[in-house]
């Protein structure tokens, strides 16, 4: 298997990389971190696409799109995300390997040369400002990301109960900032963004697949040591370890299917060894087709099409996630937290813990098949002093024992309810 | 048995196409340094086949809505327990879906590759209903039927289907209704699982880190003898024009969506891959982010990049290119794209473009070659509407501006449009 090679570019910038020829494509990515605030989450999360619309050598949306189009199909793709309090701003670059294009271009470099340029040298107006039209363009389809967001009831009822769940933590904050700070941004704040993430945040510069990372990567390293660099932040997450009085909340909305979702404390805090025992109960509880949660609400009951449970290990929450008809909902309720007893009574079999650490072995060994996925696995643990392979998280999930698994779900209380509930009247 | 290599010099890739016995074909992908293995066991059979007739029966039938979806719900369950169950032993992670002309079964590993290939094997043709079974699975499914109602991409799909089509099933949700699956029994599952599930209607596909003989070996092993019975699938008549031009639907939204359909004339042959690729390349040109289009929606503030899309909907007995996205202004946003259609349709394609587009779509289907669920899901798909996944790249390597402009005058005929829009539900705004 192909290895991770690590090192420092300058202060707070490091540099990960995986050569693999058994990819067709190569791909590249500058991830941003930075602590989450609601000062900043707006300016900071506009900026990774506003940086990926033009570049100085193709100042024009359309000529860039053609010039991409041009590299055999290759993408420049912008996100923005959470890991526990920090907010990711991402730029990633993807396209196929050299040896695949019909007259030897070499799509890797290129890639990394307009990468480049957008990160260090956009397009900026007379006044040195973000050009009108560019951030016009931005902040209008921020806005209908935020909106979107409402579109999709499952996921929305996630974001809605971690928000309440986190409403005293930066986790809270949505990734997007919120709808009213994105409004009132201006050109000037996204300019003095834009300069504090080249000289403070934290940065990931990762390549991975068909290429030569070192050479792909050289333009990114040279640029970053011209860089001043300074007040580089912690990036530390705050972890509630138990939960107070339940936080209840219904919100009604004109849909035909409810949902429900239950926000935990997991007394875990990350880059411990207590993680993996709680990734396992976890799966045990919620995690696959043969979890108490899919066998009992699902099957047993027929409560719900979906019930699943979800850890964040970075911010040491447990989620779980269902849809049903509302007359069901407090009976969903019951069941799910008496699953969640049977596992913290230890009622659970051998079998139970061999088939979850065998879908869990199945899901990280299956990390190495994907770029995208090597990317978030190595990407999750640059906050943490212990780094693993996926091989290694393996073994550790092996080694975990029953009386484990038992102490890590005596550890999780119910902190939030969250219910978006259908009206009996739909449009 | 004859194993047939199949290779492809422009991407050093091969694969072995077998012809069972029992009447399965059969692919294997070999992919020595993957980690996991993807296997996928497939009959063409979808939500579109609720209408047909045997072989070695006189009469056609016609059976509920969502059936063919309520079948693959219940295969996994067997006398013994389900097949979720026996995967948990192997470690595989498993999956099944129903698609408008197909029906798969599917799981992904990287330990146990053999052992859960056995149980592939096994339960899909191992079929056991009950009327207990029967009944409980309506509760699920009725949850599942309730949640794409409030799938506002879900309903503005039908919503466009509707209104394009007047007989043919596409437009008929996938799941079914809430009533068609009340009228499931055990014995029209039986009889719909014995008409499909057929092994000459079906295909086996394996790729990943595999040895071809093991599979084979497996395959000598578990697969069943069928009887020789053939299936001819009955569509009602279509007629050529569309149902209407727009349909509107209020549903919890923050920004409305919409659907522009072309719908196009088909027979009873699947559209050719030289059709399938030009119309690729047409859409590239026409609606990518490259495209003047794209800029004139995007600077008018009517689509967002996030959203907007495009595609060749296209299966037995229909056709159409759909564009998609969200705007605050759909019917605008629709007028734009119908305009630039005009525009193209009266200059042609420019040979720089279209030289653009195609090598963007070379290198996304090289791409694509990098995962073996990729690999696995296309090639099925592919075999069930005859083509070929090495084939498809060497058409676009030799496709010309000529063949594109050709489809172009053929293509995105105005009088056949229709336009699904959903708002949002004004007392919420």
């Amino acid at each position: 298997m192909a290895q991770i090679n690590r090192s420092s570019i300058c202060d707070g910038v490091q540099f990960q990389s995986i050569k693999d020829t058994r990819f067709k494509t190569m791909r590249m990515s500058v991830h941003f971190l930075i602590p989450l605030s609601s000062q900043t989450a707006a300016s900071n999360a506009l900026l990774p696409f506003l940086l990926t619309r033009a570049c100085r050598d193709y100042p024009d949306y359309t000529r860039l799109s053609q010039r991409l189009a041009e590299l055999y199909g290759a993408s420049v793709s912008a996100d923005v995300g959470k890991m526990g309090d920090v907010q990711r701003l991402t730029i990633t670059a993807v396209g196929i390997a050299d040896r695949y294009c019909f007259g030897g271009e070499s799509i890797s470099r290129e890639l990394a040369h307009l990468l480049c340029q957008m990160v260090f040298e956009p397009p900026f107006d007379e006044n040195g400002n973000f050009r009108e039209e560019d951030f016009k363009q931005e902040k209008r389809q921020t806005l209908e990301n935020i909106e979107a967001e409402f579109n999709d009831k499952r996921s929305y009822a996630k974001l809605r109960c971690e928000e309440i769940l986190c409403e005293n933590e930066p986790y809270g904050i949505s990734r997007y900032g919120s709808k009213a700070d994105v409004t009132a941004l201006s050109r000037e704040e996204l300019r003095t963004a834009w300069e504090t993430l080249i000289r403070s945040a934290r940065v990931e510069v990762m390549v991975s697949g068909n290429c030569e990372p070192e050479e792909v990567a050289a333009g990114f390293k040279a640029s970053f040591q011209q860089q001043r660099r300074e007040n580089i932040p912690s990036c530390d997450t705050k972890i509630i370890l138990q939960a107070g009085a339940v936080r209840d909340v219904t919100e009604t909305m004109q849909v035909a299917q409810s949902k429900l979702v239950m926000g935990f404390r997991t007394g875990t805090e990350p880059d411990t060894p207590e993680m993996a025992q709680t990734r396992l109960m976890a799966t045990i509880f919620g995690g696959t087709p043969h979890s108490k949660l899919f066998l009992n609400v699902r099957e047993k009951l027929s409560l719900c099409y979906y019930c699943s449970a979800q850890y964040n290990t970075a911010k040491g929450i447990m989620l779980v996630q269902s849809g049903v008809e509302t007359k069901n909902m407090e009976a969903a309720k019951e069941e799910i937290l008496k699953q969640l007893h049977e596992v913290q009574a230890g009622n659970f079999t051998d079998e139970e813990i061999d088939s979850a650490k065998m879908s869990l072995c199945n899901s990280y060994r299956t990390i190495e098949d994907y770029l995208g996925s090597m990317e978030t696995w190595y990407l999750a643990q640059v906050f943490r002093k212990s780094f693993r392979t996926p091989e290694e998280a393996a073994a550790q999930i092996n080694s975990v024992t029953r009386q484990q698994i038992i102490d890590a779900a005596n550890k999780v209380t119910l902190d939030t309810v969250y219910r978006l509930k259908g009206s009996e009247g739909n449009a | 048995m004859e194993r047939k290599i199949l290779e492809s010099k422009r991407v050093g890739d091969r694969y072995y196409e077998i012809d069972h016995p029992t009447g399965l074909k059969i692919f294997v992908y070999p992919k020595e340094h993957s980690n996991s293995t993807y296997a996928i066991f497939g009959t063409k059979y979808g939500s579109v086949d609720t209408c047909f007739k045997r072989s070695d029966e006189t009469e056609s039938c016609t059976v509920p809505e969502g059936i063919a979806h309520f079948l693959e719900h219940k295969l996994f369950e067997s006398e013994d327990g389900d097949a979720f169950a026996r995967y948990a032993k192997t470690g595989a992670s498993a999956n099944a879906y129903t698609s408008f002309d197909m029906t798969c079964y599917l799981f992904s590993c990287t330990e146990n590759v053999y052992a859960s290939l056995e149980i592939l094997l096994d339960f899909v043709q191992s079929p056991y209903f009950t009327a207990q079974t029967v009944q409980k699975e309506q509760g699920i499914i009725g949850q599942e039927i309730r949640m794409y109602d409030d799938d506002p991409n879900w309903r503005v799909m039908f919503n466009l289907l509707c209104a394009l089509y007047h007989n043919h099933p596409v437009r008929i949700d996938i799941a079914g209704t809430v009533e068609s699956i009340a009228e499931i029994t055990p014995e029209l599952l039986y009889r719909c699982y014995n008409t499909f599930y057929n092994l000459n209607n079906m295909v086996l596909c394996v790729a990943g880190n595999v040895d071809v003989d093991k599979v084979l070996a497996l395959c000598d092993k578990m697969l069943k003898q069928n009887p020789p019975v053939t299936v001819d699938k009955t569509f009602a008549q279509e007629p050529r024009d569309i149902v209407k031009p727009l349909t509107e639907q209020s549903l919890s939204v923050a920004v409305p969506l919409f659907q522009l359909g072309f719908k196009e004339e088909v027979t009873a042959q699947r559209k050719s891959t030289k059709e399938l690729v030009a119309t690729e390349i047409l859409l590239d040109v026409l609606a990518s982010e490259s495209s003047p289009l794209f800029r004139r929606l995007l600077d008018a503030e009517l689509i967002n990049e996030s959203s907007f899309s495009y595609e060749y909907f296209e299966g037995p007995g229909y056709a159409s290119i759909i564009f998609s996205g969200e705007s605050h202004d759909p019917k605008k946003a629709a007028d734009i794209i119908r305009e630039e259609i005009c525009k193209v349709k009266a200059s042609g394609i420019e040979e720089e473009a279209f030289i653009r587009a195609k090598k963007a779509i070379y290198g996304r289907n090289v791409a694509a070659l990098n995962s073996s669920d990729n690999i696995a899901n296309s090639m099925v798909s592919l075999y069930f509407a005859g083509r070929e996944l090495f084939d498809y790249l060497d058409t676009i390597a030799e496709m010309t501006l000529e063949d594109v402009n050709d489809a172009l005058k053929e293509k995105l005929d105005e009088q056949y449009a229709a336009l699904s829009i959903v708002n949002p539900i004004q007392t919420e705004v």
